[in-house]
């Protein structure tokens, strides 16, 4: 990555997205503006239904707004194809999810290889970076187990290292500690903190545990699908 | 992890509807493959006996063709000898048959019926062709067939004669009078074909001729040629031997000559069609089902692999290996299955009914045709992967917020 030197990792500008209930529509994000810095860690708050979601599918190129534009690392999102959007994605990105969305038929280190696999690794190299990751959250004693057999704290390390795969520059979590007891949320919150420290790696959570916005260096607030305030902590 | 490795762990997740799926093509791919046999070896058979009746070529006048004649051997082939060295002098010829064919009335002075003959050569007819074999009672003719005549079973019963009567024969001579020759039953046939048997006489050539008062001269001559050897190369020859030779004459093939063979195959083939589009038609509607149903249920799957990096291509290409898998699967298991109800129908001595045309059927015996098998496995993937298509298509066009947020 040598392009934006200094620029935003991720740029939204005039962001909206409304969805269609029947007859009526329902504006789930409205005119967001917010830009993203390499190496940040931010919580994305808000009540449920605040559009945390909406936008941070915006974001991370899975859904496309009404009207405005995201630019990823200078590119703009509106105009790359399906392909290319897949593609930067699985390069540019990593996705964490609340309920973790493991592949069930592969194995903790499969999954990680995974995004490898679709970037063209060779079997050797996406074996030892595998391994490398799963070591780095914690589960080298997990590579050939399926995610049935994982609790929920071991299944988000495991999609954290798969997140990491490629060597993303960001990382997009939605309510990544939600279906996790306390200490685990913690756990995984200061494993999170420590790979943002050690890698460069930037990371977006949407949220509304307390626990994880007192972790963030940078807090936005949405409210009714707007920005509310926006602010370092 | 290959797309067909990731296909199969998917397949066995769902063990028992991949298991349905995987049975429906093996009973599909073994219904093809032994269905498929049996027709290949039926029009073998048929070939087979076709040719043993009407000779891989024969060599007839040029008038003759598409035409009756007006009088008897008015198209005929004259100084047979001659025109037999001639044929038989091709490196690839085996046997070369004179036949004279003729109508005639036989009587017994009781009782006169109406017959189709035909003079032969008995020695080379006996060698080259089934109707030896067709005896019943009594013996073929013999030598040049002396004043012998083979009638079929029809003629014989509606004259009431047995080997060994005497019979007179009829018959008008080219030049338009009648003449009568006797003869002596030495065989009856049943030539297969009611029709014919209720018509049939076969006498020597030297008889016949003398019955006609016709000389050297033939119908045609009916030729086989050595195993491997090209018809079609053969006959373009033989056309110009004779042709060098002085007779204006046409090389027929086989297949001109038995229109019934066409008929059959033809037949055979819509049948053959008609099961196998049955088949398929249910091999793409259950895979249609079964896939649909995967996709649905592993929505949310979908969309984690898009939004980490699949392409909509990499998302069809799960789906389609699926299918490919499933396919592929089936073969194998059909391919046991196959072979064990082959080996368990020819163990079983059970009759067939008669092909068309012929009044024998005869025990069933499957032969192993290896094309049908590789023509199984084909129409088998292809099936699976256009069963697939839909549904895969479906799930790369999911959109991925819509997939993720499926439950
Ligand atoms: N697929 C959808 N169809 C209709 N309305 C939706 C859909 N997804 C979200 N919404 C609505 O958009 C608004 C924002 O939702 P969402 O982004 O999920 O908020 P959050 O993640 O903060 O809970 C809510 O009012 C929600 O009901
Ligand atoms: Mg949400």
């Amino acid at each position: 990555m040598t392009a934006a030197t200094g620029g935003p990792l991720v740029e939204a500008r005039g962001l909206s997205r409304s969805y269609r209930l029947g007859e009526s529509v329902v504006p789930a994000v409205r005119d967001v503006s917010l830009s993203i810095a390499p190496g940040e860690f931010v919580a994305l708050r808000g009540p449920s239904g605040s559009g945390k979601t909406t936008l941070l599918n915006l974001l991370g190129l899975l859904d496309r707004p009404d009207e405005g534009t995201v630019r990823v690392e200078g590119r703009d999102g509106e105009a790359l194809t399906e392909e290319e959007r897949s593609d930067l994605r699985r390069d540019r990105f990593g996705f964490v999810f609340q309920t973790f969305n493991l592949i069930p038929v592969l194995s903790a280190e499969e999954n990680v290889a995974y995004p490898m696999a679709l970037a063209g690794a060779s079997a050797a190299r996406r074996q030892e970076r595998a391994r490398e990751l799963l070591a780095a959250v914690g589960l080298s004693v997990k590579l050939a187990v399926r995610p049935d057999l994982l609790s929920g704290g071991q299944r988000q390390r495991v999609a954290i290292a798969r997140a990491l795969a490629n060597a993303p520059s960001i990382v997009f979590a939605d309510e990544p500690t939600a279906n996790l007891d306390s200490h685990t949320a913690e756990e995984i919150l200061d494993l999170m903190r420590r790979l943002n420290a050690e890698r460069g790696v930037a990371f977006l959570f949407a949220t509304h545990d307390a626990l994880v916005v007192s972790r963030a260096r940078r807090v936005v607030t949405l409210h009714d699908g707007a920005i509310a305030s926006d602010a370092a902590s | 992890m290959s797309s067909f490795a990731l296909a199969w762990r998917n397949l066995v997740r769902q063990k028992r509807r991949s298991f349905l799926m995987i049975a429906v093509v093996t009973f599909g791919f073994a219904a093809f493959a032994l269905a498929g046999g049996f027709i290949a070896q039926s029009f073998e058979g048929l070939r087979e006996g076709t040719i043993k009746s009407v000779g891989d070529l024969q060599i007839v006048d040029r008038r003759a063709v598409g035409k009756a004649e007006e009088a008897t051997l008015e198209y005929g082939l004259p100084d047979a000898r001659r025109a037999r060295a001639l044929a038989g002098a091709d490196p690839d010829v085996a046997a070369v048959l004179p036949r004279i064919d003729f109508v005639g009335l036989m009587t017994t002075g009781a009782k006169s019926v109406p017959f189709l003959g035909v003079g032969v050569d008995p020695g080379p007819e006996a060698a080259a062709t089934l109707v030896p074999e067709l005896i019943v009672s009594g013996k073929y003719l013999s030598g040049d067939g002396g004043d012998g005549v083979v009638l079929g079973t029809g003629l014989a019963a509606a004259l009431n004669v047995k080997p060994g009567d005497r019979v007179t024969m009829m018959a008008t001579t080219p030049d338009g009078s009648l003449n009568a020759l006797d003869g002596i039953v030495t065989g009856l046939a049943d030539v297969r074909i009611k029709e014919l048997n209720d018509r049939y006489v076969a006498a020597g050539v030297g008889l016949v001729s003398r019955l006609l008062q016709s000389g050297d001269t033939v119908s045609k001559l009916v030729v086989f040629l050595k195993p491997g050897a090209n018809e079609d190369r053969a006959a373009e020859r033989l056309a110009k031997a004779m042709a060098a030779g002085g007779y204006p004459i046409v090389v027929r093939h086989w297949r001109e000559l038995a229109t019934f063979y066409e008929q059959v195959k033809l037949l055979y083939i819509g049948i053959f069609g008609f099961v196998g589009a049955v088949l398929v038609v249910i091999v793409i509607l259950s895979a249609a089902i079964v896939m649909t149903m995967a996709v649905t249920e592993r929505t949310r799957e979908i969309g984690t692999l898009r939004a980490i990096g699949t392409r909509p291509s990499g998302i069809r290409t799960m789906f389609l290996a699926e299918g490919v898998v499933i396919a592929l699967a089936g073969c194998v298991a059909g391919t046991v299955l196959a072979l064990v109800v082959r080996a368990a129908l020819n163990a079983s001595g059970i009759m067939l009914p008669p092909p068309p045309g012929a009044t024998h059927g005869m025990p069933i015996n499957v032969k192993l045709y290896p094309l049908a098998y590789g023509a199984g496995i084909l129409a088998m993937v292809l099936t699976m992967a256009i069963a697939s298509y839909f549904p895969a298509r479906r799930a790369a066009r999911l959109p991925i917020v819509e997939a993720l947020a499926h439950v």
